[in-house]
């Protein structure tokens, strides 16, 4: 009797070690990654909240959803994917640019990289970020590229951290109906934030119902 | 022996065959009613409408308080802070087709031969409601969704083969979805008997009418100011977005609707206590005499009971181990006005940045709008007959600048003198201990025992009452640009205790509401059909509007100086908050699950949406 319990134990350990690893899938290793990119400039954006993305639509299957992709802070993305073919698009109203834009075809197959154009509303260039003492100044231009929209303000922030935007930042300086053209805006930092080892700054316009559009990021300290 | 066995074996089988054959096939089954049981009784008929008034919270509701942190109401004051900024794509979303099914199988019932048992009055009675309540359900859909399929009154079922293109209806535009509630409130009018009933808890023909002036005035809003956006929210098949043409007649319905209201029903304000205060409280949080609240979800006490109570009353008159979960923000308490000054801001520092030293806590809120007594139990006001006091910490001079000193809750120094009370507030991450200064009147019950695990409150959740149909009234009128939108408006703010206006803007209306109806579940629905919320809730860091704020009331310890004993207070960032709220353009209508169009292809997404 004993022996025969024993050899069920064995018998169950066994059947333990040769069940698993029979009935899983391969979990998805290929890396998309990209960037959103105007006349071969990336586009900053807000990196936080989930709130600037593209959809990535894979064809082939009757009923589907769209897989979001969230742009970070300097207009790149990224996902981990099956190899396939796969449609990149706009999100509809959401990003500092004219949707829908046209379709990008990616075959993904291994690490891939992809830049997505699209037409956004404002650009800005010629920035110049200058800290001096405890005066950050910012220079900056403005044009209107594509839409109706009107600007609704522009923002001046500085954070302790890689991060920065009208979320995540410590200080900041807004304009309300900038316009277009050139913008000068100064923000006077306080003792407080001035202690920090690191600062970053950054400019952005916020377009009248859609997200900000934004320089890169600008070590100042 | 073994022959006895035998026998009684023998015996007993012959026994069972001959007990066991009679009527086992025919007895009736007690826990399974057909259509005729129920229908024939009016009892059960009653008994099944019950379960549908069960079923229609949604949103902000007593038994769901957590649901009251994600505007600018309340904050989280139990354990560590709240993460919440974004609102999601499904948030206070209602689709709920079994419930409109179950209310036609319902109607079907009471229409059929079955139903013959009760009389006319009655059919009209229970047909009428359970049409109000399918007229809610569509209309508590519509705001979060948009327009959505009118099922009527067919019950849809499904056999296997069957074509399935007849149950796959696709979406009504958001104009015709309004107006079907509108129709139906109109009909419902008719058949429903218009007497008060027991606690407002069962709908009458009244409730019909303010549903219609509720839905007419959300229409009118959305054609309105959706089309003021600069890019309107739209689906080029109408299912989302009414045009800016319809708003008048939507205006010119919500205003004759509540007109009739006012004019025939009899509900009126409540204004049976002196003190404009403890009446406010009771306008909404008393059954009793109330003639105000026209439908409220009612509670009783044995069997269907809340813990709302139990979960937020103050520390120091709790019942049980609970309290403070949900506590008031300091944002809603500056929203309410004094009552000679619109700026309802409260003055800690002088224009020099000196602390202002009041003799009692509750001088700051003295001339505030008597609403805000009713409504929030700030530092020094009365609960349950005792003075529930707030006190964060002691101040002290230190070199010429004043210092903080703090500790645990309930702790005194030597002298028997309190260091932080009791209710706190605290920056901690302690659970049922307050963090914002305040804690919630409204629908707090004061009954005792009403705040126990083991019974819990009766307390009811006012869906409907006559203040609305006054505000609706006062909106309807200045959109249409009549002059009697100011008397309106002006009953709500005399019987609140505060001054009349004299002219009324859409901001006036905003204000009135909010302040009014704090902790109703309008505030969320009201700015997004004036489509303000993604202006108030902007999702900047440190933005008056979009970030909660709490206040810390101070006792003055410094011993020779002239504000020993007394009271300072601190304003700042809710640390149970840690994030501004942040509503998107894509949150005015919820997203549609790919699920359901995978059932139904003829849905239509939202906008945002893909």
């Amino acid at each position: 009797m004993k022996y025969l319990s024993n050899i069920s134990l064995i018998f169950f350990a066994l059947l333990m070690m040769i069940g698993c690893g029979k009935d899983n899938y391969e979990p998805p290793k290929s890396v998309l990654t990209g960037k959103v990119v105007y006349n071969n400039q990336s586009i900053g954006v807000r990196g936080t909240n989930s709130t600037v993305r593209l959809n990535l639509w894979q064809r082939g299957h009757e009923l589907y959803t769209a897989i979001p992709v969230y742009v970070t802070q300097d207009g790149t993305f990224s996902a981990l994917l099956f190899d396939g073919d796969y449609s990149l698009v706009t999100q509809s109203g959401n990003g500092p640019w004219a949707t829908p834009q046209d379709t990008v075809k990616i075959t993904v197959k291994g690490d891939t990289y992809v830049e997505y154009p699209v037409t956004p509303f404002y650009t800005i260039s010629n920035e110049n970020i200058t800290l001096s003492g405890n005066t950050l100044t910012a220079t900056f231009n403005v044009s209107q590229v594509t839409g109706t929209q009107a600007l609704e303000r522009a923002i001046l922030v500085i954070n302790k951290t890689a991060f920065v935007d009208e979320n995540a930042n410590i200080q900041r300086v807004d304009r309300m109906n900038p316009g277009t053209g050139q913008i000068t805006m100064t923000m006077t930092i306080t003792e407080a934030n001035l202690k920090n080892v690191l600062l970053n700054a950054r400019v952005g316009v916020k377009i009248q119902g859609r997200e900000a559009i934004y320089t890169p990021v600008k070590n100042i300290k | 022996m073994k022959k006895i066995f035998k026998y009684i074996l023998v015996l007993s089988i012959f026994i069972m065959f001959n007990s066991s054959c009679k009527d086992f096939l025919e007895q009736e089954p007690d826990n399974i009613l057909t259509n005729e049981n129920v229908f024939k009784d009016w009892n059960m008929v009653q008994s099944v409408l019950a379960n549908y008034y069960g079923r229609v919270s949604w949103g902000q509701h007593l038994t769901d308080d957590f649901q009251y942190i994600y505007l600018d109401e309340a904050c989280n004051s139990s354990g560590g802070p709240d993460n919440t900024q974004n609102f999601g794509s499904a948030h206070w979303r209602v689709y709920d087709y079994g419930l409109i099914r179950n209310i036609n199988q319902f109607l079907a019932g009471v229409r059929s031969e079955a139903a013959s048992g009760i009389n006319t009055a009655q059919r009209n009675q229970v047909e009428g409601e359970a049409r109000f309540l399918r007229a809610w359900t569509y209309f508590n859909m519509a705001k979060g969704l948009g327009g959505m399929p009118i099922v009527g009154d067919e019950v849809f079922s499904y056999t296997a083969g069957m074509d399935i293109a007849p149950l796959q209806i696709p979406r009504s535009t958001e104009a015709e979805i309004y107006d079907y509630i509108i129709k139906e409130c109109t009909e419902i009018f008719e058949l429903m008997p218009k007497g008060k009933t027991t606690n407002s808890a069962r709908a009458n023909a009244w409730t019909a009418l303010a549903l219609k002036a509720r839905a007419a005035i959300y229409a009118g809003s959305l054609a309105k100011y959706n089309n003021l956006m600069n890019e309107p929210i739209r689906l080029p098949g109408g299912e989302v977005g009414i045009p800016a043409n319809k708003a008048q007649e939507y205006y010119n319905i919500a205003l004759t609707t509540s007109q009739k209201i006012i004019a025939e029903s009899g509900y009126g304000l409540y204004t049976r206590k002196a003190d404009k205060g403890v009446n406010f409280y009771e306008a909404t949080s008393v059954k009793e005499n109330n003639n105000e609240v026209m439908w409220a979800r009612d509670y009783k006490y044995p069997g269907n009971a809340h813990q709302f109570t139990t979960r937020n009353i103050p520390r120091s008159v709790r019942e049980d181990m609970d309290g403070t979960i949900i506590t008031p923000i300091l944002n809603l308490v500056e929203a309410f006005e004094f009552i000679n000054d619109r700026n309802g801001a409260l003055t800690t520092q002088t224009s020099t940045g000196e602390y202002i030293y009041y003799n009692n806590a509750r001088d700051i809120f003295a001339n505030k709008d008597p609403r805000l007594y009713g409504t929030v139990i700030y530092p020094g006001s009365i609960f349950k007959g005792k003075e529930i006091s707030f006190q964060a910490g002691r101040k002290f001079l230190q070199n010429g600048v004043w210092m903080t000193e703090t500790a645990t809750i309930g702790t005194m120094d030597a002298q028997g003198n309190v260091i932080t009370d009791e209710n706190g507030p605290t920056t901690t991450n302690d659970m049922n201990v307050n963090k914002t200064g305040f804690c919630i009147r409204k629908f707090v019950d004061e009954t005792v025992g009403a705040g126990t695990r083991g019974r819990g409150s009766e307390m009811w959740f006012v869906n409907f009452r006559y203040a609305e149909i006054l505000l609706i009234a006062a909106e309807a009128a200045m959109e249409l640009g009549r002059e009697e939108a100011v008397g309106y408006i002006n009953q709500i703010r005399t019987r609140a205790g505060i001054q009349p206006l004299s002219s009324v803007t859409l901001e006036d209306i905003i204000q009135e509401r909010r302040v009014e109806f704090a902790f109703e579940n309008h505030r969320y629905w009201d700015l997004k059909r004036w489509r303000k919320a993604h202006l108030i809730w902007n999702g900047i860091a440190n933005d008056p509007q979009a970030t909660h704020y709490a206040l810390f009331p101070y006792k003055v310890n410094q011993p020779g100086h002239e504000a020993h004993g007394k009271w300072v207070f601190d304003k700042q960032k809710a640390h149970m908050s840690v994030h501004p709220r942040f509503f998107q353009l894509q949150n005015y209508y919820n997203f549609l699950e790919q699920d359901w169009v995978n059932r139904n292809p003829k849905l239509v997404k939202n906008p945002f949406q893909s």
